[in-house]
């Protein structure tokens, strides 16, 4: 038995038998029944009071004679209050309270019940719907005692199905306007509702294909994925299909067919699990993928035939679509660029473009690309990269915008614009290195341009001089020239200036003026023929203008006053210049020599000097000449010559270099040397006859003379003491005789050999060459115990034999001459001042009278007897020969009684000064 | 043993006073005369009325003779193979150095200059004594008329 069924059974108990209550009863009921009323019916109350819906009764007049606690809570009464009032005591609103006084009448009338609902706003103001039933309570009578009532709170109940009937209308609304025909399919795969969409598609009513299987508007591919198979759920089957367009066939109710695509979505139903289909007639959607596909084909050929690279980009900036070019410019191949990001080939500059940012949305941020080309940087796939332009378009597509890059590999035009900038830069560059000031006019003589050097020129900045008139700073000459007038265009004007320097006067800020030379050259341009002039500030040119004419003037006056004729030639040898002397020289008037070759007064050896040969220039040929005097030949106008002497000197002009001769007439001088000459050949001839003949006949007076004296001698040797002494007497003066001639022819020989049997002077030892001749002196040194001292001797030009028979000759003479004592001869040498040695051979002899010191150097020059002293005569004229073929010069110091002191020179070396 | 000489000499002067220099030097010695050059040749070639001259052990030759001179002489001596072993001593007044170098290239065997003085001369002969004949060794005389 249910604990239900058991409190029913225990009711009836209630009724019939009290005694039983008090054992089966819960203690409340049992305590309520075994007490008062009063009890029992706080339990009811408590009872009623604990359902949520209201529970009360009324009485005939419908007031209330109870009501539970959750109704006094809605009226915010306690029940001593609630008790005796009716509908209009509780403020219900009067038409409520009317009908449900009405119906409370009805159901004491009736005795039955009465169901109903209503809305009601209780005192807290909440809107709530109820439902309710009166019920008529018969008592013991059998008339109706009081109605009980009890009311039910459906406001959530209401409001939902509201909600539902709301969605309902609102979803058939959404179903039948929805442009897609929708179909709901239930799990037979029966349709079960279709919109008006769906009617039009497939050109039935609605009530034809309520019922029917889907399969008859969607033959195939529908109601299978619907289907739960052994291997998956109708709700995994469908679970599957949610979300995906599925592509099929529809067939209208005319048997024709059209393409279709499904979308479909589960509705949950108290049938079970629907499906909703929408179904869009992609038809046109399908004949333009066809087109789409054709145009895409045909697209694709023109992207692939375009010269430039054309690429794709989606707005994720990944790569779509590129062409062949495309492949080349950058060096990958299509697959390696398909689905990377453009960044990837272009860094830089054409993604960041297409991103919409918060100000911009990638419609727009490509709408400002569209038709600009943008220079970027491409970077190839070796990692080389290179300079781009590209030009954006858009494209639209399924996938959305798309951008189209043509891509052009803009390196050659790059190249050009550097070279361009270069030139430019150098032209520039040219202009303000220029030296000269440049300046450009335009035809209106307004200046354009110019550079450092005329702003330094004028004194002006650039920009107080740009768009003044050129008249501000050349104030004459140059505008007017430029001007057309009625008799020429400006171009013409501007012709005849071309390439002619013109003088002009420039003015400088400060007011000053200076001279300066312009040269115009035309420079075409946008703007038209402009003019170029560079300006050459010559005052330092005028300046040496002026004073080269003042030097020409001063040289003109020295040219004309020098005693020498003075004669002026130009490189080409011909004469520019003479002076009146040069007149006088030659026998020409100077108009009949200017302009003439020199070659016609000084036939040879000058033009020649001054040519430029292969192996020197002019400027070569003529240093060789300057300074010297060169002797030539000079031709006078009546053709006869004369011997000249020029000097040369160059001369610097503005023809080049010129060459001034110096001319003197050597006439006389010449003359001179030539007598001069003749007069020392003739001597050389003489004295070379003189020792000819000296040496000749010595030589030859050798032989007779050493028979004479030998045979003497013999004669005085055999027959001394045999014959009578007159006879000895005769033969020894036969015999001294003999052998003084014999000493005699000696010292001759020897004086004549000194120059003809002289050998080369070379630089020798005097000390050699004394201690030499002293050797040969030993006999005479040890007899006359003779002490003989020397200096330090140097190194001399000399003939060593020659010199050793000076040496010897004058000691020889030193210790002969000596007298009475002990010879004391000292030999030495000291340099004098120049290149010669001074030797000294000083003794304490005899000493010489000073009237003999010339003559004692003459041949056969004795001073003593014979008798006293012995001698040929010839010793000291042999040194004299010796020293003068030496180059020396001999000479003596002496007093009587007081020593002698021979000098004689010698030069050091042999090397002529 | 005597001492075979030939002198070749045009001066009779000069032959005497040699002939006395030897004289006094060395008893021994036969001096024989050429007055030049071809006589000297013919001495020693024993040609002619020399058909029976002796081959000298020496030879004293003047360089200045007529006819032929003592530098063709002494050229001939030293190129023939029998007479240029004979040790031929130039004796002349000149002391050229030309001369005393062209006789040695001659192939003299000494070149001496006649002293002017007397008795100088004698004591360049007593020298050639002294020398040729005590203290350098002569080649055995072969007569090879």
């Amino acid at each position: 038995m249910t604990p239900r069924a058991r409190a029913y059974a225990q009711t009836e108990i209630l009724h019939t038998n009290g005694n039983f209550v008090e054992r089966t009863l819960p203690d409340v009921w049992a305590g309520a029944y075994a007490q008062s009323r009063e009890q029992r019916w706080r339990v009811l109350d408590m009872m009623l009071s604990s359902f949520a819906d209201f529970a009360y009764a009324f009485d005939r007049d419908g007031r209330f004679l109870y009501a539970n606690q959750p109704l006094l809570s809605l009226w915010g009464l306690n029940l001593e209050d609630a008790i005796g009032k009716n509908f209009y005591d509780l403020n219900y609103p009067d038409e409520l309270a009317e009908r449900l006084q009405r119906q409370i009448q009805d159901v004491f009338s009736t005795g039955g019940k009465i169901a109903d609902e209503t809305q009601y706003i209780g005192p807290n103001g909440v809107l709530g719907h109820y439902e309710y039933i009166f019920s008529g309570v018969i008592g013991p009578g059998g008339t109706v005692e009081f109605v009980a009532g009890a009311t039910r709170d459906i406001t959530i109940k209401k409001n939902e199905k509201e909600h539902l009937v709301q969605m309902e209308a609102r979803y058939r609304g959404l179903l039948e306007a929805a442009p897609d025909a929708m179909v709901v399919v239930n799990r037979a795969g029966e349709i079960v509702l279709l919109n008006a969409q769906a009617e039009n598609q497939f050109g039935y009513r609605r009530d034809e294909l309520i019922g029917q299987k889907v399969t008859n508007i969607i033959p195939e591919g529908f109601a299978e994925r619907l289907i739960a198979d052994g291997t998956r759920t109708a709700a995994e089957a469908l679970a599957q299909q949610i979300g995906t367009g599925i592509e099929l066939i529809g067939l209208r109710k005319d048997g024709t067919e059209f393409p279709i695509e499904i979308m479909l979505s589960p509705l949950e139903s108290a049938e079970g699990i629907l499906v909703t289909a929408a179904i869009r007639d992609i038809t046109v959607r399908k004949n333009a993928e066809k087109h789409l596909a054709q145009m895409e084909a045909r697209y694709r050929g023109l992207l692939e035939a375009a010269p430039d690279g054309m690429v794709v980009v989606n707005r994720a900036g990944e790569i779509v679509l590129l062409n062949a070019q495309a492949e080349n410019q950058f060096g990958y191949r299509r697959d390696e660029l398909i689905g990377q990001k453009v960044t990837n080939i272009i860094a830089e500059g054409f993604a960041e473009r297409l991103i919409a940012d918060g100000t911009r949305s990638a419609a727009e941020a490509l709408a400002q690309q569209i038709g600009t080309g943008i220079e970027l940087t491409g970077s190839r796939k070796d990692g080389t990269r290179f300079p781009i332009e590209i030009m954006l378009s858009p494209l639209e597509s399924a996938e959305g915008i798309l951008v189209t890059a043509a891509i052009r590999d803009i390196t050659v035009r790059k190249n050009a614009e550097k070279h361009l900038a270069q030139m430019e830069a150098r032209y520039r560059g040219l202009l303000e290195a220029a030296p000269d000031g440049m300046v450009v006019v335009n035809r209106a003589g307004e200046i354009v341009l110019l550079n450092a050097q005329a702003e330094n020129q004028f004194g002006y900045r650039r920009d107080e001089l740009i768009g003044l008139w050129v008249t501000s700073i050349i104030p004459e000459g140059f505008a007017e020239r430029l001007i057309a007038d009625g008799t020429r265009t400006a171009a013409q004007a501007l012709a005849q200036q071309i390439g002619t320097g013109i003088e002009l006067t420039g003015s400088r800020k400060d007011g000053s003026e200076f001279p300066i030379e312009i040269m115009l050259s035309p420079l075409e341009s946008a703007e038209g023929i402009l003019v170029t002039a560079a300006i050459r500030d010559i005052s330092v040119r005028r300046n040496a203008e002026k004073h080269l004419a003042q030097m020409e003037a001063r040289y003109r006056g020295l040219l004309e006053a020098a005693p020498d004729g003075m004669v002026v030639v130009n490189r080409a040898g011909e004469i520019v210049l003479l002076n009146a002397q040069a007149e006088n020289q030659f026998g020409y008037r100077r108009d009949e020599l200017i302009g003439q070759r020199v070659t016609n007064i000084i036939p040879e050896g000058f033009a020649e000097r001054l040519i430029a040969d292969g192996t020197r220039t002019a400027a070569a040929a003529l240093a060789q000449q300057i300074g010297t005097g060169i002797e030539l030949i000079g031709l006078r106008k009546d053709g006869s010559k004369f011997p000249i002497e020029i000097m040369l000197s160059p001369l610097e002009s503005a023809e080049g270099i010129l060459v001034t001769a110096a001319i003197r007439d050597i006439t006389t001088r010449k003359q001179a040397e030539a007598h001069l000459v003749e007069k020392v050949e003739e001597l050389n001839r003489s004295n070379e006859e003189l020792e000819q003949f000296a040496y000749l006949a010595s030589h030859d007076l050798q032989e007779p003379l050493r028979m004479v004296a030998s045979y003497t001698q013999l004669l005085s040797r055999r027959y001394k003491g045999k014959l009578d002494s007159d006879a000895d007497e005769f033969i020894a003066f036969a015999v001294d005789g003999a052998n003084r001639m014999q000493r005699l022819i000696q010292d001759l020989l020897l004086y004549s050999r000194v120059d003809k049997k002289g050998h080369e002077l070379l630089e020798i030892s005097s000390a050699g060459a004394l201690q030499k001749a002293l050797f040969n002196l030993r006999g005479s040194i040890e007899q006359s115990c003779a002490i003989v001292t020397q200096g330090p001797l140097p190194v001399v030009a000399a003939d060593e034999i020659q010199l050793i028979q000076l040496f010897q000759n004058l000691v020889g003479n030193a210790i002969k001459y000596q007298g009475h004592g002990v010879p004391h001869i000292h030999v030495s040498a000291k340099k004098n001042g120049g290149p010669m040695w001074q030797f000294s051979v000083k003794d304490n002899g005899m000493g010489i009278d000073p009237q003999f010191f010339e003559k004692i150097f003459g041949m056969f020059q004795r001073l003593h007897k014979r008798d006293e002293y012995d001698g040929t005569g010839m010793g000291l004229a042999i040194c004299k020969k010796i020293v003068e073929r030496h180059g020396g010069i001999i000479s003596v110091e002496s007093r009587p009684g007081q020593g002698s002191t021979f000098n004689f020179t010698l030069a050091a070396t042999t090397k002529k000064p | 043993m005597s001492i075979e000489v030939l002198l070749v000499e045009d001066s009779p002067g000069d032959v005497r006073l040699t002939k006395e220099a030897f004289r006094e030097a060395n008893g021994e010695i036969n001096l024989h005369v050429a007055c030049d050059g071809m006589e000297a040749m013919a001495f020693l070639k024993h040609e002619g009325s020399y058909a029976n001259s002796p081959r000298p052990d020496f030879i004293l030759l003047d360089l200045n003779l007529p006819r032929m001179d003592g530098r063709e002489v002494l050229a001939r001596i030293k190129n023939d193979e029998h007479l240029k072993t004979i040790p031929t001593i130039i004796l002349t007044t000149s002391s050229a150095e030309e001369d005393i170098v062209r006789s040695y290239q001659l192939q003299a065997n000494c070149y001496l200059s006649k002293p002017v003085q007397l008795d100088d001369f004698e004591g360049v002969v007593r020298s050639i004594n002294d020398f040729w004949l005590i203290t350098a060794k002569l080649p055995q005389r072969r007569d090879d008329r």
